[in-house]
């Protein structure tokens, strides 16, 4: 059982979350009886910090995860305290659809895990200003329609709105749900917002290719 | 006769998606994937079953106290789906089985096992709404997976609408003995062995 649970270092931890106690590098107030006010270039790192109360070390998915299909993934942008978790899953490929681009520490994992990483910019939808990227979905999309590509991590920066845009054009296009389900859907995640996206889901209709034989077994062609 | 078969006929046939399938699925309340072939939904009506048709169940946990929907054993019946009810015989509650009250131990325990044996899959698990009884049983698996509270209860509140989730509910999710679930790994399935 969970052979391959997370073990953190205290750096990870300090980058993932930045208010944790003991993780003090960048702030200047008290913990316990100690002030603690220091240059951040003084502070050596201490002892491990115990954080969790148990010894069995977590699993930690990223926000708003969950499995889309047998083979995809959907989650918010992982961060650090993520990694262990992700590499468990073994994903071949990872979709992010987004605008940040200086998320170094992410870029270097992914890379060091061998995975496939497509990055198709899309900025988020400001109504009635910027409106989703049919070109960054449709390739998404083509991605998505190749099995060969499994097991693909999709995610965006909270795994609500992008995310759950490309979630509800599989599943009109390539499922065939009835809306309503799709909005359904769409609201467990994004929790409010987003009457633009469901317009797009329910309008965009795109011309997509597919090959007969890597085609995923939850294709509706019927 | 040929000796061309129809799988040779398909490499490298490309073909176009320009509209959306003419037979539109409609997912049962609360539908979700949970693992892979492991599903998670409120009670199926008649007009999701062409939905569930598609999962090729084999399985089906209901978790409610009250039986489910003539209709939906009936589509259990003839499509060759086991139903087990982990609730309805549950000798813990025998003054107290309210629709009201979380689920016993003991049931949790008995969900857990049919989830823990690869020989149930495809399944569903389910209840009335999809909400509190089945949200505590997947809860309870995500900790057996060892994932973290926050995330389990993240998962958890996804489901539970807007009035919001149990405190009671969590707290069963929260104390828990994932001890007293025997993981079997010649019998789990590949995703409780990461």
């Amino acid at each position: 059982m969970n052979s391959q649970v997370l073990s953190f270092g205290t750096s990870d931890l300090q980058a993932a979350l930045p208010f944790i106690p003991g993780n003090t590098t960048n702030h200047s107030h008290s913990v316990g009886s100690r002030t603690i006010d220091t240059d951040p270039s003084e502070e050596e790192p201490e002892e491990e910090v115990e954080i969790f109360d148990d010894k069995k070390k977590k699993a930690v998915p990223p926000l708003n995860f969950a499995l889309v299909e047998n083979g995809i993934f959907r989650s918010g942008h992982p961060m650090p305290i993520n990694f262990d978790f992700l590499a468990s899953l073994r994903l071949k490929t990872i979709i992010y659809l987004g605008d940040k681009e200086d998320n170094t520490a992410y870029y270097e994992w992914i890379e060091s895990q061998g995975i496939n990483f497509k990055y198709f910019r899309m900025e988020s939808v400001s109504e009635p200003f910027k409106a989703n990227n049919p070109e960054a979905l449709t390739n998404a999309l083509h991605l998505i329609l190749d099995s060969t590509n499994y097991p693909i991590l999709i995610h965006s920066n909270k795994g609500k709105h992008r995310i759950g845009v490309l979630v509800g054009l599989m599943r009109k296009l390539l499922q065939g749900w009835a809306l309503s389900g799709i909005f359904d859907e769409y609201d467990r995640y994004a929790a409010g917002k987003g009457e633009g996206d469901l317009e797009f889901i329910e309008i965009f209709q795109p011309v997509l290719e597919y090959e007969e034989r890597c085609k995923p077994g939850f294709l509706r062609t019927y | 006769m040929t000796t061309a078969s129809p799988a040779d006929a398909d490499v490298g046939t490309k073909r176009l998606i320009t509209k959306p399938p003419q037979l539109r699925i409609i997912p049962p309340l609360n539908f979700c994937p949970v693992e892979r072939f492991l599903y998670r939904s409120g009670q199926p009506a008649g007009l999701n079953h062409s939905f569930l048709a598609e999962l090729n169940l084999k399985t089906i946990l209901w978790l409610a106290t009250e039986d489910p929907l003539d209709q939906f054993l009936t589509f259990a019946e003839n499509n060759d789906i086991n139903v087990y009810f982990v609730s309805l015989d549950d000798d813990e509650y025998d003054y107290s089985n309210n629709p009201w009250d979380g689920l016993s131990e003991t049931a949790i325990r008995k969900a857990l096992q049919v989830i823990a044996n690869k020989e149930s899959y495809p399944l569903l698990v389910c209840c009335g709404m999809g909400r509190h009884r089945t949200g505590t049983v997947i809860g309870c698996l995500r900790r057996l997976q060892g994932w973290n509270l926050a995330s389990v209860s993240e998962e958890y509140r996804r489901f539970v609408g807007d009035k919001g989730g149990r405190i009671m509910v969590e707290l069963l999710i929260e104390a828990f003995d994932v001890s007293s679930i025997k993981v079997d790994p010649a019998q789990a399935p590949e995703f409780l062995l990461r």
